[in-house]
């Protein structure tokens, strides 16, 4: 009898000490704090507007803490999925304006009343389609960005060029000049254009008039293997064969693109407005190069025109799993405040209210981008569109294209299966 | 431990019909002939409960997962739709999953390859040294063994950075051609040779380690009785040494199949999170489908497959080098 004692007692102990590690870290505090997950964009380029943020929501609700934790584009989705099935995702996260439509369609946010939050009869109407779904509300816009050519004036100076280029061929015989005058420095870079770079690369295809995909009798069709697409391919091919020594693997936030022009060998990139100052911060860039920075918005193969620009941007939802979502709330006005949005603008975006354009306007190191923003494109409409960007589909046709190994026309042809496939069955 | 056992923690299970059998024999043993027969299953309960808990159930709930319509949809609501072996079907029909399948697998066979030779050579080479060469290369050893995966893999980044890189640098300078802004990774050959030689470099401390240690367990009179007869130093390590050796081997071999089958970190970190399909092997693709593209279902069953494909492939080698090596 003694044995089976011991056997029932030892089963016993174990259950218990399973359960015990089994129910342990499920349960979460209720209120007390409200974490909010914003990308690092903001950690490195805003920080100011996030404080200013926080000190008013905590006057607002003294005894709640606001734990903001910073995440990457690379995998913040993977850590929220996780997040969502565990039941212990943010209170507030922020998405990107092309991520929305996938996880409000699959109905991971919680609704929410558009006139409760500041400036909500002004908001950018680009960034607020993109936070609406079946006519329903599940994000406020955040902030906007847009691209523009950022240069070398003492290098354009250098090589001849009188004035900035008004034409796309303009721009590639600059380019061609200033490789003639820099580039037998081995890793001088006309135009920095790193592989993986699908922003800029797709804006020359809705320049010439191509697009990603079309939607017809409810269907979806990638068309980069279009006549006007594989001629605006072809461009960029050309372009980065004879001006770039950037890699052709890799992406412009790995290594920093802003950071590698601090460094001195690069003429000119495609970049955010952000990405001025931050070439010029003093911890990681390269303060020096102030007086001889400028920009101007990339320009068509129209002359006279602007080519394109991605219209990306941020919105920031309530995911349905949290317990505060009053809170969640309270802190997304206290972060999309006139104020606090000042704070993003003067970083160099595009404030997420029409009444701070003129803001922008009127500060030389930002009008090049808002005039830019004026002309832009935007990734297909598809709950479905996110896979196509985390398969990587059109990365992978720019290093094919880049590197060699595939013709420009074989490989938007099999992008634009992919992509056939990706929207409109998911997978 | 009732409620979760017959929910396929197969270990337990089989705990439990060696209890049920045990039982049943019972009644016609003696009081202390009882106390014998239980005593060992009550020693190896606890860790068969554990290893249902913490192995079992979530085996069972991934093979479960893998019947099931898995999306983000399902995710936020905790619940899956049955849809029987229509995963199965669509990775067994997708050209995608049979090349990462093809790469794997010859992936596997060089590195797995590489390590057990280079390993094993370094065993050998370490009797042969003196005594503070020896020291010197173990301690060397252990460092390599002991840096941690993500660390060793930004090590090798940099090495072979496209801009700053030492190797590029190297080479330039050697003069074995242009490798000024050389794109090790613009190649998927090189770019795996890359990824090989990392791997290779971090598996090796192991298998010496262990080799040396069964080596230094060979009889000395064996090897001596082998040389008096007249045989060479290769037919002595081929018929004396390796045999004795032969549990060894297999074991190494086994780990390191599984460990090579399934390396995932080297890869994703190397290419910053974000690896073209070229460099897409079967622990990417599985999480690609799972997580980046939320058909967790999918990933599910190319799971499943792969932990099947790598268990037949160590089964029957096991099995094959059990028979050949059997000495005693």
């Amino acid at each position: 009898m003694k044995v089976r004692f011991l056997v029932a007692a030892v089963l016993a102990a174990m259950l218990a000490v399973a359960a015990t590690t089994a129910s342990g870290g499920t349960s979460k505090a209720q209120a007390g704090k409200i974490v909010v997950w914003l990308q690092n964009d903001a950690q490195n380029g805003w920080p100011e507007a996030v404080a200013l943020a926080n000190r008013n929501f905590k006057a607002q609700h003294p005894d709640v803490d606001v734990d903001v934790q910073y995440q990457t584009w690379g995998n913040h989705l993977q850590k929220f999925d996780a997040g969502l099935a565990g039941g212990d995702a943010p209170d507030v996260i922020e998405l990107g304006n092309t991520e929305m439509t996938k996880y409000m369609a699959a109905g991971a946010f919680k609704t929410l009343t558009q006139s409760a939050f500041p400036n909500n009869k002004t908001w950018l109407q680009g960034l607020k389609n993109s936070a609406q779904y079946n006519g329903k509300l599940y994000g406020v816009p955040y902030y906007a960005g847009a691209r523009a050519v950022i240069y070398r004036k003492d290098q354009y100076k250098g090589a001849g060029i009188k004035s900035t280029p008004k034409s796309l061929a303009q721009f590639v015989a600059d380019g061609k000049k200033l490789m003639k005058k820099y580039g037998k420095d081995s890793g001088y870079s006309a135009v920095y254009f790193p592989g993986k770079y699908w922003y800029y690369a797709m804006s020359f295809v809705y320049d010439y008039g191509g697009k990603i995909a079309i939607r017809s009798g409810g269907k979806w069709k990638g068309t980069l293997n279009s006549p006007k697409a594989l001629a605006a391919l072809n461009q960029v091919a050309s372009i980065a064969k004879s001006m770039s020594r950037a890699s052709k693997t890799t992406d412009e936030a790995n290594p920093q693109q802003a950071l590698v022009f601090a460094k001195g060998k690069v003429g000119s990139f495609v970049g955010n407005g952000w990405e001025w100052p931050y070439a010029l911060d003093a911890k990681v860039g390269n303060p020096a190069l102030d007086p001889v920075v400028g920009a101007y918005p990339m320009p068509s193969h129209i002359p006279g025109k602007f080519m394109p620009t991605f219209l990306g941007g941020s919105d920031l939802a309530v995911p349905v799993t949290t317990k505060n979502q009053s809170l969640a709330v309270d802190w997304i006005k206290a972060f999309t405040s006139t104020a606090s949005e000042s704070e993003i603008a003067k970083a160099g975006n595009i404030a997420n209210t029409t009444k701070l354009l003129a803001f922008n306007a009127s500060n030389p190191k930002l009008a090049p981008f808002a005039r830019a923003a004026k002309f832009s494109w935007f990734v297909p409409t598809s709950p479905n569109w996110a896979n196509v960007e985390n398969a990587n589909v059109l990365q992978n046709m720019l290093v094919k294209i880049f590197t060699g190994r595939a013709s420009v026309k074989a490989a938007a042809t099999s992008a634009s299966s992919q992509i056939t496939r990706i929207l409109n069955t998911g997978a | 431990m009732s409620r979760l056992a017959p929910e396929g923690a197969a270990l337990s299970s089989v705990a439990e019909s060696e209890f049920a059998l045990a039982s049943r024999r019972r009644r016609r043993l003696t009081r202390q002939r009882l106390g014998h027969a239980a005593a060992p299953y009550a020693l190896l309960a606890p860790a068969a409960v554990a290893i249902g808990l913490i192995l079992g159930y979530p085996m069972y709930l991934l093979v479960r997962m893998s019947f099931e319509k898995y999306g983000l949809f399902e995710l936020i609501r905790h619940q899956g739709r049955w849809v029987g072996t229509a995963n199965y079907a669509q990775i067994f029909h997708d050209s995608e999953f049979w090349r990462v399948l093809l790469r794997t697998v010859l992936f596997t066979v060089v590195n797995v390859t590489l390590t057990m030779v280079l390993g094993t050579g370094i065993a050998l080479l370490l009797l042969q040294v003196s005594r503070w060469l020896r020291v010197a290369l173990t301690t060397g050893l252990v460092l390599v063994w002991s840096v941690p995966v993500i660390v060793a893999v930004d090590i090798w980044r940099w090495m072979v950075d496209y801009e700053f890189g030492v190797a590029n640098w190297s080479l330039q300078h050697l003069h074995v051609g242009n490798f000024v802004r050389h794109d090790w990774f613009a190649n998927p050959w090189t770019g795996f040779g890359v990824i090989t030689a990392l791997i290779v470099w971090g598996a090796i401390p192991f298998i010496t380690i262990t080799v040396y240690a069964a080596l230094a367990q060979v009889p000395q009179e064996l090897l001596e009785a082998a040389a008096i007869d007249g045989a060479r130093p290769w037919r002595i390590f081929r018929e004396v040494t390796m045999p004795l050796l032969m549990p060894i081997f297999v074991i190494l071999t086994s780990l390191s199949i599984i460990w090579d089958f399934q390396v995932f970190q080297q890869i994703w970190v190397m290419l910053d999170g974000r690896p073209t399909s070229d460099y897409y092997t079967m622990a990417i693709y599985a999480f690609h489908q799972s997580f980046q593209i939320s058909e967790y279902g999918l990933g599910a069953a190319i799971a499943v497959v792969m932990v099947l494909f790598m268990f037949g492939a160590t089964l029957v080698y096991l099995r094959q080098m059990l028979r050949a090596g059997e000495i005693r």
